[in-house]
């Protein structure tokens, strides 16, 4: 690890406002003292997902789309750097509002080192038609950590769409630590949709979090198409009355590659619904855990926890697991789960085929419409496309080399 | 003109529950031509499904003795899916839902499956083609977009069944009990677009319990199965003298020792 003073030097050099830098400091102490986030049923603390030899705290930058709503409608959408420069008091508010630095040892990490992010401020009353465009490329043609931080401030009754695209350019090994924080004020609508892909010599953690204030509705459509490794924390906190979340993720692994979602959604507002649905496909040598947990705590009557998980096993070699938890502290609750691990429905192939489509392709047909809860909720345009080519390509590999150990 | 042959076809099925297999078809023997329309009559529970399952190549059903050629070849020797390319298409009473797939694409699938890889149908004449069967059968343009037989009405299923056959154009079209849960005017939509295949080139095997659908789609020949067996064999007249008098006059009438399934 850095030494203190050198780690207040760097900090420093970047012209950071000194309420930064004291948090940077904070979060930098803790790192040693937190644990690593814990994850049900998966053990992953031999991962580099801290670095302990020394590297430069370089800053790179991340891509947004042209969006002239966002001017128009007097949306901040900034560097994270320069916003806390140019809006301190905002971005000092909301910076580690959502997620917080003393929770865990990744997200002090991220806070202590974080060298790239994004500010997004939507005013209150404001509707942007477009999806908002956020474009992240690792570069890994060199070793340097993505230490990344996103936060987004969605105003009372605003609406907005965002896509996420998580790419890498390079070979080496790398790692990625990937936070967003979304804060969805009353009455306000947000979509948040993310493509990952990074490379398969990436270490990645992520922690995506949003607060619903009352009658707030956060709809998730992650789509974990990594080669990496890779851990993390998707998760909703109902705090408002009648607040909505639908947490919905898919994952195709490969390889051996490893891959444990937490998906989390807490009930805390009376009224308020929360609902996940995951689901993943195993390829090859892959594992992959995806834990539902709805939580409902006490005094949040009337509420509503509902979850599907379900995993398709495309290899007779990997292993995966969907494991539904609902913890209930409230009886005036409606409550569901259901879980399944297995192959393709035979019934559907049955159908396919009776068409004349051969099996290969029938089963990723069969496939895509398992995964369509994410897919079909992307919204249309360039990363939506990338993302079928992607799931294409990774069924196809991955049949390949299961029927050539079949024969 | 070409031509299916069932030769002496015996099939069991497995009972999920109590893990034997149950013989069903004992000895079925059919020839049948394009450019004839032929018509499989019988009581509940007598093996016309297990027959048109069977034909298509339904993995449930095992065959234990007989023959299904096709223009002289093997058709068991055959998976599903080269069964479809060969000519052979199942209109199934309870086609599945496939979520996630468009109708639209799942047909553009099934065409291209059936051409050489670097020439798929142009688009321009795939969107013709289905709309001209669409209106065919009054069917609606969104059902194009909308995912393979999800949340469809038993009607829609149906016409959505018919409308494949018309895109993919098989050499022989089996039709298990296509008019049943069909109102008239969905009958007669439905009977329209198996009319409009009709021709030298395609021929039609009709499962059905009732004779109403035959009014609609006049039959070359009818053919009364019962248990497991095709036990007579006739024109038009026999589905409408069937209607008058049952199965159990039939029966009695050919001295057959056989129990209906609804009879107690």
């Amino acid at each position: 690890m850095l030494s203190k003073t050198t780690f207040q030097e760097l900090s420093s050099k970047y012209n950071e406002p000194d309420w930064l830098i004291n948090e940077r400091l904070e979060a930098f102490n803790l790192i040693e003292k937190l644990l690593l986030p814990k994850m049900q049923q998966f053990k992953y603390s031999d991962w580099p997902l801290t670095i302990n030899d020394d590297f430069a705290l370089e800053q790179s930058a991340l891509k947004i789309s042209d969006n002239s709503e966002l001017e128009e409608n007097k949306v901040i959408c900034q560097d994270i750097f320069e916003a806390s420069k140019q809006y301190p008091e905002i971005v000092q508010k909301y910076l580690n509002s959502v997620s917080h630095f003393n929770e865990d040892k990744l997200l002090a990490y991220n806070t202590a080192f974080m060298n790239n992010g994004l500010f997004l401020y939507i005013p209150d009353n404001v509707e942007i038609q477009e999806p908002i465009e956020i474009e992240i490329v690792q570069n890994s043609m060199s070793k340097s950590a993505l230490i990344s931080h996103i936060v987004i401030v969605v105003g009372k009754n605003s609406k907005a769409k965002f896509i996420q695209h998580l790419s890498t350019v390079g070979h080496e090994k790398n790692l990625a630590n990937l936070v967003v924080e979304v804060q969805a004020l009353a009455g306000s609508n947000v979509e948040f949709s993310s493509l990952d892909e990074m490379e398969e010599n990436t270490t990645l953690y992520f922690n995506r979090r949003a607060n619903l204030a009352r009658d707030a509705h956060v709809e998730w459509n992650v789509a974990f198409m990594n080669d990496c490794n890779t851990v993390g924390d998707l998760a909703s906190e109902l705090l408002g009355e009648g607040s909505y979340a639908y947490s919905k993720a898919i994952a195709i692994t490969t390889g051996n590659q490893k891959v444990a979602v937490n998906n989390r959604v807490i009930n805390r507002g009376p009224h308020s619904t929360g609902l996940i649905n995951q689901r993943g496909v195993l390829l090859e040598d892959s594992r992959l855990i995806f834990n539902g947990i709805g939580q409902i705590v006490h005094g949040a009557h009337g509420s509503k926890a509902d979850q599907q998980n379900r995993v398709l096993m495309m290899s007779d070699t990997a292993q995966g697991d969907a494991n539904p938890l609902l913890l209930i502290d409230e009886n005036d609750v409606i409550a569901a789960h259901a879980a399944s691990v297995g192959p393709v429905d035979p019934i559907q192939m049955n159908y396919l085929m009776s068409r004349g489509i051969p099996y290969a392709q029938a089963e990723r047909m069969v496939i895509h419409g398992f995964l369509d809860p994410v897919l079909g909720a992307i919204p249309k345009g360039k990363v939506k496309d990338r993302m079928l080519a992607i799931s294409e390509r990774k069924l196809i590999n991955g049949q390949r080399s299961y029927y050539k150990n079949k024969k | 003109m070409a031509t299916l042959e069932i030769k002496n076809l015996h099939v069991e099925v497995k009972d999920e529950e109590k893990k034997v297999y149950k013989k069903i078809l004992k000895g079925v023997n059919l020839t049948m031509h394009t450019g004839e329309i032929h018509a499989i009559m019988g009581p509940n529970g007598t093996g016309k499904s297990t027959l048109s399952e069977t034909i298509m190549g339904n993995p449930k059903y095992r065959v234990t003795e007989g023959q299904i050629l096709l223009n002289g070849e093997n058709v068991l020797d055959m998976t599903v899916d080269e069964r479809a390319r060969k000519g052979l298409f199942l209109a199934m009473q309870y086609p599945a839902e496939v979520p996630g797939v468009t109708n639209a694409e799942f047909l553009r699938a099934a065409i291209n499956a059936r051409r050489p890889k670097d020439d798929p149908i142009p688009v321009m004449d795939f969107i013709k083609e289905l709309n001209k069967n669409m209106a065919l059968l009054d069917m609606n343009d969104s059902m194009t977009e909308r995912y393979l037989n999800q949340g469809f009405s038993g009607g829609e299923k149906k016409r959505n069944e018919i409308l494949q056959m018309l895109m993919i154009k098989p050499t022989f079209g089996i039709l298990d009990e296509i008019d049943s849960g069909l109102d008239i005017d969905a009958l007669r939509v439905v009977s329209r677009g198996v009319n409009a295949m009709r021709g030298d080139n395609f021929g039609a095997l009709m499962i059905t319990h009732y004779q109403r659908l035959l009014n609609y789609i006049v039959p070359d020949v009818v053919h009364v199965m019962m248990d497991g067996r095709v036990v007579k064999d006739g024109g038009p007249d026999l589905a409408k003298k069937l209607e008058q008098e049952g199965y159990a006059g039939l029966r009695d009438e050919l001295g057959l020792d056989i129990k209906l399934v609804d009879e107690d």
